[in-house]
């Protein structure tokens, strides 16, 4: 079998864009979890619903974080 | 006086000669003599110099002859083979000395030999970096094949003891009478010694070159000749034989014919080279490897001058006023070739960034062009750093489910020698099962080396190897397993991180930190939000009945348009049951609410809301069940709505109502 070329999974071109729009939909997450935290009184919180916001907001924000260490060259 | 001197210190050798007694070295001699008649006459060595360069002359003539002395009997086994042309060129332009031998090889034998023997002599040996033999197809300057047959130390029982014997294999034995083109090319390192080997900024520096006017070989040579490349510069002085011709640059030696194995006639050279001396005393290089799409490249560098060691006070005024001529010897820059598409290039040193740098590239190499914080002249040092980042598809392959690296082995700078190379692969975390294959004899072992977003740090495999030129620029692989999934190594640490801060949060939140849990302000607080609660909970309930009262009209439009009155009991039945469950959870919040002295300013509100929404609750039913009455009856369209028609006035305004209250009863 002859050697195959390996790169990247995604275009090193679009790391950049990448980063802005995952961060930008991360902080937006990030925002309404903490709208939420501040509004709901602690007996009507709903420990699911924090979790879930929680989890989809981080798993934004370590893809952001990642692309924009990437575009900005420090190779993980 | 000069005259004097040399002829009194011949008369000296000539004596200590004498006692040796060889006839060989007379020969010597009278070659020595040529050599001093070339040096009377230049004029520019001081007289100390040139008596220098005679006692180093004569103690490299006098090694020689040491040398020389038991190599006169051959055994059998060379007998056989005959070298019927040899044709050696000497390359001196640079500090790197390279030697092309091209040698046609005969059998004279019965016996097929499939083993060519080649000998270096010790004194070069130490300083050998590179050797390489490759047959020469077709005939006469033939393109030479690129592939390199395989070389072993070799041991013969006659050869003479400071002499290192290499055996070349070749691919097919040469049959009797048969006979084959051989190349072999040596590199040496630090084998031109600066003579004299201390010079102030204004000298030039020179340097002394010996070899052998024949080819020394173990067996016998039928003809031959000698070519040495010098740089176009000054000759101080040569070997001169009765065969020995200069042209331009060029100098001749030979041809010369019959010459029994092991001959040896040393010759040497002084002249002029001012190419620069870069030696790496060490240099590290980094390869990096990120499956995200990069293979980066730091080198470190810690650089020396090695040629003839600077003397006296360095002027700046003079070197920048002339530095052709107040300096010569040093060099002020080096270029790198990178390979294409390299990016990120920096060049740095501990203070910081060095700006005197220059990059450009096309489509096929990337030339950077680096000057040290300040020039170099003999035995200056310097260390820096340069980095680059390149593209990982140029240099990462997969094969049957392994992946491979494949890049060069040495430094990009132009003619550096490197006197210790080490070069660490890092491969991403989580990488098994590596290997390097290198095609010259290299040390390695492996490391690990924790870097950004590492848990147990990344596998490193280092290959040191000394005496480095550039000719050992080869492609090198290293093999290792990976796992795609592993990337995610990376990705999922930011994550996780992030979602510890959130956790952190919700934890924080729901954590009462208060000190003192009697005090009255607590307390007042604690039953605030219980009322808070339940006042949410009641806005559900209520959100809850309106929904279902949506639910009822919803079942009305439906009955008017297909007349099907069971549907529509069965609604209300399920309607009805709903409605009173959730009036059986509504009762306990509002006996809360009265009971509570905290919510006294929005009970009121809230008794209205219920009140309110029990009415609008009424009328709906109202309204339905006569709907379905008429239905039943199979009344008019005009007639169901002038019954209905004063129900719905009021469900409108009791509805407006409601949902006022439902507002103000969310703000609190």
């Amino acid at each position: 079998m002859a050697p195959k070329a390996i790169g990247s999974p995604v275009p090193d071109a679009w790391y950049p864009t990448l980063s802005v729009f995952t961060l930008a939909i991360g902080l937006v997450l990030t925002a309404f979890f903490f709208i939420y935290e501040a509004t709901t009184s602690r007996k009507t919180r709903s420990l699911a619903q924090e979790l879930t916001t929680a989890a989809v907001a981080s798993f934004f924000l370590g893809f952001g974080s990642l692309f924009l260490l990437l575009a900005s060259g420090v190779y993980v | 006086m000069h005259r004097c001197n040399l002829r009194l210190k011949r008369v000296r050798e000539v004596r200590w000669l004498r006692l040796v007694g060889s006839p060989l070295r007379l020969g010597l001699l009278k070659l020595r003599e040529n050599r001093i008649m070339t040096t009377t006459t230049t004029t520019t060595m001081t007289s100390r110099r040139r008596r220098r360069l005679d006692l180093l002359l004569f103690l490299s003539v006098f090694t020689f002859a040491i040398l020389l002395s038991p190599a006169l009997s051959s055994s059998s086994d060379t007998d056989l083979i005959i070298l019927s042309k040899v044709d050696r060129r000497v390359d001196l332009s640079t500090q790197i000395v390279r030697i092309t031998t091209s040698l046609k090889v005969e059998n004279t034998g019965s016996d097929p030999v499939s083993e060519i023997l080649v000998s270096i002599p010790d004194m070069q040996g130490k300083h050998l970096a590179y050797l390489k033999a490759a047959l020469r197809e077709g005939k006469g300057k033939g393109k030479a094949s690129g592939v390199g047959l395989p070389i072993n130390v070799a041991q013969l029982k006659d050869a003479p003891p400071a002499l290192t014997l290499y055996s070349v294999s070749l691919p097919k034995g040469l049959g009797k009478g048969e006979s084959l083109n051989l190349d072999v090319l040596t590199v040496f390192t630090h084998v031109l010694e600066p003579f004299p080997q201390k010079i102030t900024q204004a000298d030039i520096q020179l340097l002394v070159f010996q070899d052998s006017a024949y080819y020394l070989s173990p067996y016998t040579v039928k003809a031959q000749s000698l070519t040495i490349k010098l740089p176009d510069a000054r000759i101080e002085s040569y070997t001169k034989l009765e065969t020995t011709k200069l042209q331009g640059s060029e100098l001749k030696y030979g041809p010369y014919e019959n010459l029994p194995p092991f001959s040896y006639l040393p010759i040497v050279v002084h002249f002029e080279n001012n190419h620069p001396f870069a030696v790496a005393k060490e240099l590290v290089r980094e390869i990096e490897i990120s499956h995200w799409g990069n293979v980066q490249i730091t080198e470190h560098y810690s650089l020396v001058h090695g040629g003839a060691q600077s003397e006296g006070e360095f002027s700046r005024l003079d070197y920048q006023a002339r530095p052709y001529v107040r300096g010569a010897s040093a060099f002020r820059s080096l270029v790198a070739k990178l390979p294409p598409r390299a990016h990120s290039v920096y060049y740095r040193d501990e203070i910081g960034n060095i700006s005197t740098s220059n990059l450009w590239g096309d489509s096929k190499k990337t030339q950077l062009e680096i000057e040290p914080r300040y020039p170099m002249f003999g035995g200056w040092k310097t260390e820096f750093t340069i980095g680059y980042g390149l593209p990982l598809q140029d240099f990462l392959f997969g094969s049957d489910g392994k992946r491979f690296l494949n890049i060069t082995f040495g430094s990009p700078m132009n003619e550096l020698v490197i006197d210790t190379l080490f070069v660490k692969v890092v491969l991403p975390e989580g990488s098994k099962e590596i290997s390097a294959s290198v095609p010259f004899p290299v040390k390695q072992w492996q490391e690990t080396k924790i870097s950004h977003l590492n848990i147990a740090g990344r596998p490193v495999i280092v290959l040191e190897k000394s005496n480095v030129v550039p000719e050992h620029n080869e492609y090198f692989q290293v093999y290792y397993k990976f796992n795609s999934l592993s990337m995610l190594r990376e990705p999922l640490m930011l994550i996780s991180g992030f979602f510890f801060l959130f956790v952190a949060y919700i934890v924080y939140m729901r954590a009462d930190l208060s000190i003192s849990k009697s005090s009255a302000s607590y307390l007042a607080n604690l039953q605030w939000e219980e009322v808070q609660a339940t006042v949410q909970q009641l806005h559900n309930i209520i959100s809850r009945c309106l929904k279902t009262h949506d639910k009822l009209e919803a079942s009305l439009r439906d009955l008017s348009r297909t007349g099907d009155v069971q549907a529509c009991k069965a609604t209300r039945k399920s309607v009805d049951t709903l409605l009173k469950e959730l009036s059986k959870e509504l009762k306990p919040l509002v006996a809360f609410l009265q009971s509570s002295p905290q919510a006294s300013q929005v009970f009121p509100k809230v008794e209205e809301l219920v009140v309110k929404e029990k009415d609008l609750q009424e009328r709906v039913m109202a309204k339905h069940s006569t709907v379905v009455d008429c239905y039943e009856k199979k009344l008019g369209g005009r007639e169901i709505e002038n019954r209905v028609a004063s129900h719905q006035q009021k469900i409108t305004a009791l509805r407006q109502e409601v949902d006022d209250l439902m507002d103000i009863i969310d703000e609190i």
